[in-house]
């Protein structure tokens, strides 16, 4: 993986390289924030993250199970009390809404961590930790032909430093 | 995430920030550099903290050594007699399960709904949260005579011919407080990712922390594609956690109310435990969180607009509980139920008034101070307020226990409750463990959500845009608690 990184102090000047980037759409961009902002994700217009789904299968997974596991246990050691319902749907809803919500919640985080690939075992090309505090950073992925054209547009917008990388 | 700055219309100027409204921006905060040296500079050790975290210790000790005792002697030192069967530890069980609804509220509701001020606190809050719960789950174990036992509370099937009866109130507390504990850590840890990466990356001195922090960070690199699942993931969980947070302590409530003990048996209950939790938890959030600000010097992170707006909360659920108060009243005498109207005046003025004495003062009259301004903003008065609604709720809770089952339908069960040593020493054990727990916290991980508070702080533009940065309107601007302290 060949490419550009770029530091920029201001945020202003980042989101006009983003968008001039990506009009010439020289490569394929990863921007480094301390804090999300919606000035650099518009810039980047990125689709819909797709966690949603992994919420929506858990959280159906979850109220199946949870209604299924207080009816299966119910129906198979059956406690009978004055000629009442084995299995009561009123009651067990709290069994459904609760493993809905466990499965659920626990299947975001399942979702998060595929869709952001993470956990990362190792600081992959590109990263500074100064991205962590108050910089921004840019990684253009791009041929080493486009580099020097990359860098220089770069740091027209104002970019602190940029480097080559790989 | 990214939650409190605001979409600027296309029609404004092009390179216009998003800007936080004015009761929430931290004006004194100038860049993000501040941010961390500031917020990670309150995570060195100092004797104070060492000082408190051996009285927390200390506290740990006189509890587990009556427990010790308790084990040992059986569970009859415990002042616990016939009907009164329930007593100090159910209370201090739901006192602390209330306490954890704070966290999730302040954190997951408030999130859904954009309030502002909660950057700031949440993050206490759920600390708050994790180790309050953790706290009240000790409780149904301290209350076992062969504590050692613990594992059959779970409910599954076993051949020890104990079958679950899934239309227990008991067991439906195991899957409620299971989840709410297991949803509330990973929401916790979750919001903490990217402040344990800056954290990662600040280190410089001690290979060991930031191996730690690194694998506790997992390898989280600030990428905006990281930070737009982040961002809708982070929704989701808050999604989840709100109504969790009601049902939760709507099923705590169900231990009382599926019971037809005189006091308990209403269906005004679960609103009530919840109103109760959440004002609970919000006086406990003020008893951490003012000390904090003032010994970390974050008095310009948790500014005085942050601290009136969670006090006006803390007012909406005092009148909230109120309210129930006064409509348990009114059930009472309207259903002309004679062992409810018997119970209800011998719970106001019968033997157990003082316990109802101090729980109204403490819940309905002294909160009422909060529609006065001057004292939402007072932080001396806010701290020992908090105190007095601490000691109200865990009132309100013996006043629910103890009467009822003091009080039943047959005159000749009717009897009275004296707490032993070893419940007042468990009951302190409890707060030295939660303390414990807190105070470890707090130097080892941020206790303002560092990433959070960068989006209310004005990014660094090379171009100065005419607008400014202020919000005018009906917010108030910001006060600091001396004058002058920050300009």
């Amino acid at each position: 993986m060949r490419g550009v990184l770029a530091h920029f102090k201001e945020l202003d000047s980042l989101v006009e390289a983003i968008e001039e980037l990506k009009a010439k759409k020289t490569g394929d961009i990863t921007v480094y924030t301390p804090t999300p902002r919606h000035e650099i994700e518009h810039a980047i217009h990125a689709p819909p993250s797709k966690v949603r789904l992994f919420t929506l299968i858990g959280g159906l997974a979850g109220v199946t199970f949870g209604y299924w596991i207080a009816i299966w246990i119910s129906d198979y050691w059956p406690l009978v009390v004055g000629g009442k319902a084995i299995a009561s749907w009123v009651p067990y809803t709290i069994f459904g809404f609760e493993v809905m919500v466990l499965v659920g919640a626990l299947s975001t985080v399942v979702g998060l961590f595929i869709t952001s690939r993470i956990p990362k075992l190792t600081m992959t090309v590109g990263y500074d930790p100064r991205f962590s505090g108050g910089d921004y950073g840019l990684w253009l992925e791009c041929a080493p032909d486009n580099a020097n054209e990359a860098a220089a547009l770069l740091r027209g917008h104002g970019a602190t430093e940029v480097r080559s990388e790989r | 995430m990214a939650t409190l700055s605001r979409p600027v219309p296309a029609t404004e100027e092009k390179m216009r920030p998003n800007i936080a409204s004015a009761d929430v921006q931290l004006p004194a905060v100038r860049d993000y550099e501040q941010v961390d040296r500031e917020i990670v500079g309150t995570l060195h050790p100092t004797v104070a903290w060492f000082i408190g975290l051996g009285v927390a210790i200390l506290f740990l000790i006189i509890g587990a050594s009556a427990w010790m005792y308790q084990i040992y002697n059986g569970l009859g030192v415990a002042g616990y007699n016939p009907p009164v069967m329930w007593g100090v530890y159910i209370i201090t069980f739901v006192f602390w399960v209330g306490i954890g609804h704070a966290g999730t509220l302040i954190s997951a509701i408030l999130y859904l709904f954009r309030a502002g001020f909660r950057t700031t606190i949440y993050r206490c809050a759920e600390a708050m949260t994790v180790f309050a719960v953790m706290t009240a789950g000790l409780f149904p174990i301290l209350h076992l005579g062969r504590p050692w036992k613990f594992f059959w509370l779970i409910p599954y099937p076993n051949w020890r011919y104990i079958w679950p009866q899934f239309k227990s109130p008991l067991v439906w507390d195991v899957f409620a407080i299971l989840t709410y504990l297991t949803v509330s850590s990973t929401f916790l840890y979750i919001g903490l990712i990217p402040d344990i990466a800056v954290l990662r990356d600040r280190e410089k001195t001690n290979p060991v922390r930031k191996r730690i922090l690194s694998v506790l960070s997992l390898g989280w690199r600030n990428s905006d594609r990281e930070w737009r699942h982040f961002a809708r993931a982070y929704l989701f969980l808050a999604a989840f956690s709100t109504p969790l947070v009601l049902s939760v302590h709507s099923v705590v409530s169900f231990d009382f109310a599926m019971a037809l003990t005189p006091g308990w048996h209403t269906t005004i209950f679960p609103p009530y435990f919840v109103a109760g939790a959440i004002f609970s938890g919000i006086g406990m959030v003020f008893t951490i969180i003012i000390p904090i600000r003032k010994w970390f010097n974050l008095k310009h992170y948790v500014t005085l607009n942050h601290l009136d707006a969670a006090a006006k909360l803390a007012l909406f659920t005092s009148l909230v509980v109120g309210c129930a108060y006064m409509t348990e009243w009114f059930v009472a005498w309207f259903s002309g139920n004679e062992a409810e109207k018997a119970f209800f005046a011998n719970r106001i003025w019968g033997q157990w008034w003082w316990a109802s004495a101090i729980l109204y003062t403490c819940n309905m009259v002294l909160p009422l101070s909060l529609f006065s301004q001057r004292l939402r903003r007072n932080t001396t008065w806010l701290f020992i307020l908090s105190i007095f609604i601490n000691i109200g709720m865990w009132f309100e809770r013996f006043v629910i226990v103890v009467p009822s089952l003091s009080h039943e339908f047959e005159p000749w069960q009717w009897t009275t409750y004296h707490p032993t040593w070893v419940d007042y020493a468990i009951l302190c054990g409890s707060f030295g463990w939660f303390s414990m727990w807190f105070l470890l916290f707090i130097k080892q991980l941020p206790v303002i959500a560092i990433s959070e508070v960068k989006e209310i702080v004005m990014p660094r533009l090379r171009t100065a845009h005419a607008h400014g940065t202020t919000v005018s309107g009906e917010h108030q601007d910001y006060e600091a608690d001396t004058p002058g302290e920050h300009d």
